[in-house]
């Protein structure tokens, strides 16, 4: 196997052995996943000192926490002793993480601090050299906190780049930005962790077809008129619909078709309202008139500002794939408002959603069919609107309509550039 | 929450088992709409997020140290619910249920509801609050069966034509979810 015989040069054809591969999968782990910042957190999630939660890059569960004196810390969540976690909760706060098997103990920046059996041997280890290995580089921008085990790794801000502009048009809109509400919604499926990650980078079209049964025929031509798909870098995507400048309020705000709007009070729908009417001064004309599908941040991080929820897919293997989702809600809403507008996430998403059952099957069936043998001669087609995008005037990266497959064969020509820089060893 | 339940009346308790095995066998029958008509319109039916916290050192020896409560992420939450539905959600549900592209589901899950422990726990009125376990064998066509247990607390209102479910909240024995979906009709 060769990671160049996989995925062609337009990348318009992907191998089925890029999914289903022991050999490329632990090629991922180290070309990918050892080297590119990796979604860790949000900073709302760990505000005071001791607050932790947990998290992972890859298969390496990672801890968040808050340390004493302010600062962000992410180690590794295995004891130095014998390997065991310390750290056996989804979230919390706490002074110490103790190893149950002989309660070594650590702070929660990662220190150990004690050794019970240390008074009963003469030689005392050098505990500074005993704590948690900690993930060598930390950044967050926005209140998104990721993690990279590459320590020459390009500045967090450098390797956003253009997304920026994307994201800032929703973060930009709530003076206080944005916050995590609660524990992640957490779910284990038989797939490949692409495919999770491919529907939210651009694949907005597979909406009126795999989701008929719940999504309007008249969504999938609004977003054929006035929808946009951005590229900002190989595998960093944005879809969105630019509403026209004499769009009435309520269809160009932000929240106004979800649940928790539709379902919700006249207090709800006037705080939306209220968010609009400083938008245009909060991020500007043009991203005022944005209103936002999906996101991707390469390699895992997806946003659904639509119905706004932070995923991210890690990997279990090449065939099983744990996913996490947040709802995501303005830090400065008031309270009662938190709770109607997360509704807007968990009604249609998350493990319980009434569209992502559909999404969750085909990613398990597009394993299966990427599994199978005697039809390596039979890649998968990702040529639509091959040379398509190109540069726009306002917008930043290459954009196109949301039919073009572009997003998906930046991120897969990426992908096999990260697969052949560790192939052979390297 | 009362630890011990209210003395009722054995057909009282006979007639609470009837509705609650009827409603299973309307839902592994797929009489779904039958079953909306069970609902009262203004239903609240939700599932709390379960998670996995780190026991409080401080509240060793007391039953709070392990309490099932604080585990849940419920509506009066700032986390997030799994669900939070109302009978338009359900009804979303119950229509997708007929539809070619509900892809999941089609062709159509084989399940079975096993309900039992039947407690009621207050009366209000013409209210009741009602406690049941259940299991619910879930097997979708061509991929693995899976088992859901849970505990659904319900509010049920009596009426003259029988019972009728305003509340139900919904207790998985689950806070790592390996079910392709939690999006059943518990």
């Amino acid at each position: 196997m060769r990671v160049a015989d996989l995925v062609n040069d337009d990348a318009s054809l992907i191998s089925r052995r890029c999914w289903a591969d022991q050999q490329v999968y632990e090629l991922e782990k180290r070309g990918i996943f050892g080297r590119a910042w990796l979604f860790l957190g949000h900073e709302s999630q760990i505000r005071e000192p001791g607050d932790f939660v947990q998290a992972y890059m890859c298969e390496t569960p990672v801890i968040l926490a808050r340390g004493g004196d302010g600062g962000i810390h992410a180690s590794i969540n295995s004891c130095t002793h014998r390997g065991l976690p310390v750290c056996r909760a989804s979230h919390g706060n706490t002074r110490r993480f103790v190893c149950p098997y002989h309660s070594w103990s650590y702070t929660v920046e990662g220190d150990l601090v004690t050794i019970p059996q240390e008074s009963e041997v003469r030689c005392k280890p050098d505990k500074s050299a005993l704590g948690l290995k900690r993930v060598p580089r930390v950044e967050s921008w926005r209140g998104l906190v990721f993690g990279s085990f590459d320590e020459a790794i390009i500045p967090l801000e450098d390797y956003l780049g253009d997304m920026r502009f994307y994201l800032d048009a929703f973060f930009g809109r709530f003076p206080g930005g944005i916050e995590f509400l609660g524990a992640p919604h957490r779910w284990v499926m038989d797939a490949n962790w692409k495919l999770p990650v491919e529907n939210q980078l651009g694949d907005v079209n597979h909406g009126a077809f795999l989701h008929a049964a719940i999504i309007p025929r008249e969504i999938q031509q609004q977003i054929e008129a006035i929808g946009y798909s951005a590229v900002t870098a190989p595998g960093h995507g944005a879809t969105f619909r630019l509403m026209p400048e004499d769009a009435p309020v309520d269809e160009v705000a932000w929240g106004m078709e979800g649940m928790g709007a539709i379902l919700g009070t006249d207090e709800v729908r006037q705080y939306l309202r209220d968010v609009q009417a400083q938008a245009a001064e909060r991020v500007g004309d043009l991203r005022a008139r944005m209103k936002g599908l999906t996101y991707g941040i390469y390699p895992n991080l997806s946003f659904l500002w639509s119905n706004t929820s932070f995923k991210v897919s890690h990997p279990r293997g090449p065939g099983k794939v744990e996913y996490w989702s947040w709802a995501v809600v303005p830090a400065d809403a008031p309270d009662t408002i938190k709770q109607t507008l997360r509704r807007n996430y968990s009604s249609f998403f998350g493990p319980g959603g009434i569209l992502e059952q559909e999404d969750s099957e085909v990613w398990v069936q597009q394993y299966r069919g990427a599994s199978i043998d005697f039809a390596d001669d039979r890649p998968f087609f990702y040529g639509l609107g091959l040379g398509e995008e190109a540069g726009h005037p306002q917008l930043p990266g290459l954009v196109s309509v949301t039919a073009n497959e572009f997003y998906a064969r930046h991120f897969f020509r990426r992908w096999r550039d990260d697969l052949q820089s560790v192939e052979g060893g390297q | 929450m009362t630890t011990v339940s209210l003395q009722t009346t054995p057909e009282e308790q006979r007639a609470l088992e009837r509705f609650y095995f009827h409603e299973a066998r309307l839902l592994d029958n797929r009489q779904y709409r039958q079953w909306l008509a069970l609902l009262c319109p203004d239903i609240s039916y939700r599932l709390p997020a379960r998670t996995n916290l780190m026991v409080d050192n401080r509240q060793r020896g007391c039953e709070d140290m392990i309490s099932v409560e604080r585990e849940l992420e419920g509506a009066d939450s700032l986390g997030c619910p799994l669900r939070e539905e109302t009978y338009v959600h359900l009804m979303l549900r119950v229509e997708r249920a007929f539809k070619v592209n509900s892809w999941s589901e089609n062709p159509p899950p084989r399940t079975r509801r096993i309900v039992g422990n039947v407690e009621l726990m207050a009366r209000k009125g013409e209210a009741l609050e009602v406690l049941s376990n259940f299991h619910l064998f879930y097997a979708r066509p061509g991929s693995a069966d899976f088992l859901y247990s849970g505990q659904r607390r319900d509010t049920l209102l009596a009426g003259s034509d029988g019972y009728r479910l305003r509340q139900r909240d919904v207790v998985l024995d689950y806070a790592d979810i390996n079910f392709p979906t939690v999006g059943l009709l518990f």
